[in-house]
């Protein structure tokens, strides 16, 4: 299984440096100061998008640079949310940053065990073992009711004031910025993770494992490292889910999870990091307006979009705007 | 012995209804590499037809199967025209995007069109109510469905492997150009497998009703376990089709009927634990 | 730092609510999604209510605002509710299909200052998250203690209990079994499937090696019911003798036409039957069947979404139309009406509905359709769930 080609763009982006990655900060961050006045009354939206950009950026570094198919990736985001979930309610730990800590490690955790699964598989037996391993995490979850309040939903989550001094409040505004810190901090690391001689080893993985190894490069341990840390990622992302919405439920374990994340990813373009930022605001924002507009047939509309978007923007939305602009300067003087 | 034997029934019962429904994911993923996620879509359609036809205009259940699988096949020519056709080929994540779209769409105006609730296909006199084996009862359209499920093996397995269609829809998948040029017209061969596909999601969407019965949302509901017994089996392959869904439903009817709270796990632990051996499902071609 | 923002969210919220006329109210449940009818049942339950009683409360003109979360998602019916209250500043908070998605909202009710009516999350701690929490609905515990009852009065000395495998499941399997062995029957196996289960032969085979007269049985309403059903009777346990019980989700009216002649002749215990005899219940089944269309999808979700509107406008009558969570939940403890199901009151110390709760079995009029016939009437039932968890 493939993504769909953005990685044959990678040499030219490489080519420049730094600058791209500045630029990708700074308009991150003008998009969240933008989000903040132009939408205050949405920020917990803002914020669960975020979460959920953290699952797909996470499901990049396995699905778009190493080229692993799961419809199971959820399963490091529910993780990551339960463990923090936990830590709140059972354990007393209701300091956010310590409950994103466990939540990634969790993350992490969950990433090394559904890694060493889902990699023994190729192809469509990697799409199998994956959803085998988002069904027995769910599992587990309805199982262990003591602790994760099963079906009901593990609620009673009470975080501290960040740091003492901003409290989480009914308009989401701490949790929106406590979420773009998060966010802005892992995509900083990671585009400098997807840059270094580890990330370029997973790239060529994806393109050709077998003369990877035989350069003398181990292809499954890279992978599975790369998995951990993915799963980390997707931790953080479900702990700020946890802490945000003070509450998780099974679905943040599911299937429909676990898929909707991949739509998103394939959506943005898969394999640049950007893709997965464009296609998570894009789907997410479309759902929750033709939703809100029109609550009893929305779906046909969302898989209208999806449609639209393979017929026109095959590279993903990310992908084809990339091409089309480098097009242009190429035509340009 | 007794309990055996009674597993072994449903087992067989409930393996033979995946194998009717799934198969045409096979033909589809396997044969003309196509990861198609509105499989399920086609199956719900042929059922709301069968369940109108027979239900609502009063025909017959044999002619409902017959109208079902004409009918969906006719809806299918246009998407498989304008859609399907662009994706042939593209990489996988992509024809995932559109055909998870395409079954959004579907669940969306069935909800429209039919309403939310349960429909049913009325059975005749003769698949209705219980049969007796001796030492237990067994509903009659299961044994139905599994003589439907050896018929739909044999067939499939004949024309692919036995006759010149066969040999042609092998050649343009593993060589599209090749085949064309040879003189093959590839084109109409794919549409046909499509419509061979989609007549069996179909097929299978009426007679799997009793088990797994029709509304909005069959189209995603069962779409797991679908890609799971046909990616078991090895995609393209109808005897691996057939071998995945006979030992998962025997997985799956053994955990139910020993350790039912912990049918979940047992069922994919034992999924893990096949695909561990079979890394490319059981009788899966290496690529 | 707190009571600041506190004092100004108040400030914002009452001051908007003083001078405007329209009464917002946001509705969230399952209105896409595999749970789509009962999300349309709660629209036709409210939509039923404005039309019978208009959109007017004095001066104040009722709007109604719906938000979809299509399956259980505690985090999005938050973020979803949250966006209610700051973005459309409704006053009331109304519908949740699915008890994760209701205890999601709880904690933001008290600093919103919005009451908020359950009208079908039926696990009995919900009202317990927030004293601003009033329920329409019923429990599980309310709906399947009293089939316990019935069993032991038909003369069930052993049961068994199948149930789907999640916390609705659990509850009723708890409400049966402790009832039940109170009354001096056994329960001599209680099993637990897997929400996916598609096939039930096996379980049904199961049931009838246990040697029980009677199966007591929930799953959750829609696609599997059909399935079980049908396993029942397949199975030969219809013909053994085996008495086939559940709470009314398994045989809810919008099923029952795909049920068809299988389900003759269960017996259920409900809150609610679409067939009971009353004229408040005409009057509302006809305006209710006119507002979903088909009135073949009129179900249960649709009364506690009726009466929740009712409870709703009594708190708007009780506060003027000001935004009063307080005051408005005030004002229906000890609310008693008459409702479609029949005579029911809001319980002071819990807000949750008191209610009589029918015995009903499944049965062909004679146009040919099937319907739930009430034929026994357990008076006025608390939920006994809460005391049950103390």
């Amino acid at each position: 299984m493939s993504a769909p080609d953005i990685a044959a763009l990678q040499p030219i982006q490489a080519a420049r440096p730094w600058q791209r990655d500045l630029i990708g900060v700074a308009v991150i961050l003008a998009a969240a100061i933008a989000g903040y006045f132009l939408f205050p009354d949405n920020l917990a939206l803002l914020t669960r998008i975020i979460a959920i950009m953290l699952l797909v950026l996470s499901l990049d570094l396995v699905t778009g640079y190493c080229g692993v198919a799961t419809l199971g990736h959820a399963a490091l985001f529910g993780a990551g949310a339960y463990a923090a979930g936990i830590a709140a309610v059972t354990f007393g730990i209701t300091e956010p940053l310590s409950m994103v800590a466990i939540g990634a490690i969790a993350g992490a955790v969950a990433g090394l065990v559904s890694g060493v699964v889902i990699l023994r598989g190729h192809g469509l037996a990697q799409l199998v073992l994956s959803i085998a391993v988002i069904h027995l995490f769910h599992e587990a979850a309805n199982k262990a009711s003591t602790y994760t309040g099963g079906s009901d939903g593990l609620s009673g989550i009470a975080p501290d004031p960040v740091f003492g001094l901003f409290e989480f409040d009914l308009w989401g505004r701490t949790a929106y910025g406590f979420g773009i810190v998060l966010l802005v901090l892992v995509f900083v690391l990671l585009r400098i993770l997807v840059r270094s001689p580890f990330g370029m080893l997973c790239r060529g993985i994806r393109q050709d494992p077998v003369r990877i190894s035989a350069m003398g490069a181990s292809v499954k341990a890279s992978l599975i490292k790369m998995y951990v840390i993915s799963g980390a990622v997707a931790g953080i992302g479900g702990a700020l889910n946890a802490v945000s919405t003070q509450v998780v439920g099974l679905d943040s374990l599911s299937f429909t999870n676990s898929a909707e994340a991949l739509v998103m990813l394939v959506l943005g373009g898969a394999g640049s990091l950007y893709g997965a930022f464009v296609g998570t605001i894009v789907f997410m924002w479309f759902e929750h307006v033709v939703s809100a507009a029109n609550p009893f047939h929305w779906l046909t509309i969302v898989g209208a979009l999806l449609i639209a978007v393979v017929l026109f923007a095959p590279k993903g939305l990310y992908g084809t705007a990339v091409t089309l602009s480098q097009r242009l300067t190429r035509s340009g003087p | 012995m007794q309990v055996f034997f009674s597993i072994g029934v449903d087992a067989l019962a409930y393996g033979m209804v995946l194998f009717i429904i799934s198969i045409g994911l096979s033909v589809t993923m396997g044969l003309m590499r196509v990861v198609n996620l509105a499989h399920g879509a086609f199956a719900m359609i042929g059922g709301y037809i069968a369940s109108y036809a027979a239900r609502d205009l009063g025909l017959g259940y044999g002619f409902a199967i017959i109208l079902a699988v004409i009918g969906t096949i006719i809806i299918a020519i246009p998407l498989e025209r304008f859609l399907y056709r662009r994706i042939y080929g593209a990489p996988e994540l992509t024809q995932v995007l559109m055909t998870i779209g395409i079954t959004f769409c579907v669940i969306g105006l069935a909800n429209y069109v039919f309403g939310p609730t349960l429909k049913t296909i009325p059975l005749p006199a003769g698949l209705q109510g219980p049969v007796d084996l001796g030492f237990r009862t067994i509903a009659a359209h299961k044994l139905f469905a599994i003589a439907c499920g050896v018929v739909v093996a044999l067939g499939l397995w004949f024309l692919i492997e036995r006759t010149s269609f066969g040999v042609k829809l092998r050649a343009s998948v593993d060589n599209t150009a090749m085949a064309a040029s040879l003189g093959v017209r590839t084109r109409i061969v794919y549409a046909a497998s499509f419509a061979l596909a989609v007549g069996l999601a179909a097929f299978g969407g009426v007679i799997g009703a009793e088990l797994l019965p029709v509304e909005p949302y069959y189209a995603l509901r069962y779409m797991v376990t679908f890609l799971v017994v046909v990616s078991v089996g090895g995609a393209g392959s109808i005897p691996g089709a057939l071998i995945a869904c006979l030992l998962l439903g025997a997985i799956d009817t053994t955990g139910r009927y020993l350790v039912p709270e912990y049918g979940e796990f047992f069922f994919y632990l034992a999924v893990i634990a096949i695909v561990w051996v079979f890394p490319r499902g059981l009788l899966g071609r290496a690529k | 730092m707190k009571k600041l923002i506190l004092a100004a969210a108040a400030a914002i919220l009452l001051g908007g609510a003083a001078y405007a006329d329209v009464i917002k109210i946001g509705v969230v449940g399952p209105f896409s999604g595999p749970f789509a009818i009962q999300g349309k049942n709660f629209k036709a339950g409210i939509d039923a209510y404005i039309a019978t009683h208009g959109n007017k409360i004095g001066n104040d003109t009722v709007e109604i605002l719906y938000r979809d979360v299509p399956q259980a998602d505690p985090a999005q019916s938050k973020a979803l509710a949250q966006e209610l209250v700051v973005k459309e500043h409704v006053q009331y908070l109304a519908g949740f299909y699915f008890t994760p998605d209701a205890m999601a909202v709880t904690p933001l009710l008290q600093q919103a200052n919005v009451p908020l009516v359950v009208m079908n999350a039926a696990t009995s701690a919900i009202v317990t998250k927030s004293p601003y929490v009033v329920r329409t609905s019923f429990t599980t515990w309310q709906t399947s203690a009293p089939m316990a009852k019935i069993a032991r009065e038909r003369g069930v000395e052993k049961a068994i209990t199948v149930v789907s495998d999640y916390g609705p499941g659990v509850d009723a399997e708890n409400a049966f079994k402790s009832t039940f062995e109170k009354d001096g029957g056994k329960v001599v196996e209680s099993i637990r499937m897997p929400l996916s289960t598609n096939d039930f032969s096996p379980v049904m085979q199961r049931v009838r090696n246990s040697g029980a007269q009677a199966v007591f049985a929930f799953l959750p309403s829609g696609p599997t019911t059909l399935g079980f059903v049908k396993a029942y009777n397949e199975n030969g346990l219809k013909e053994a003798g085996v008495q086939f019980l559940a709470p009314g989700d398994l045989t809810q009216e919008s099923d029952l036409p795909a049920l068809g002649d299988a389900a003759l002749g269960i017996l259920t215990t409900f809150h609610y039957a679409i067939a009971h005899d009353s004229p408040e219940n005409k009057a509302f089944v006809a305006a209710a069947q006119k507002a979903i269309g088909n009135p073949a999808e009129l179900s249960f979700p649709s009364v506690g979404a009726y009466d929740g509107m009712h409870v709703i406008y009594k708190m708007i009558e009780a506060t003027g139309g000001k935004q009063d969570a307080k005051k408005a939940v005030d004002a229906v403890k000890g609310l008693a009406w008459e409702s479609p199901r029949g005579p029911v009151s809001i319980d002071p110390e819990t807000r949750h509905i008191t209610q009589n709760i029918y015995l009903r079995e499944v049965a062909k009029a004679a146009d040919g359709t099937y319907y739930n016939k009430e034929i026994k009437t357990f008076e006025k039932q608390p939920d006994p769930g809460l005391a049950a968890a103390k």
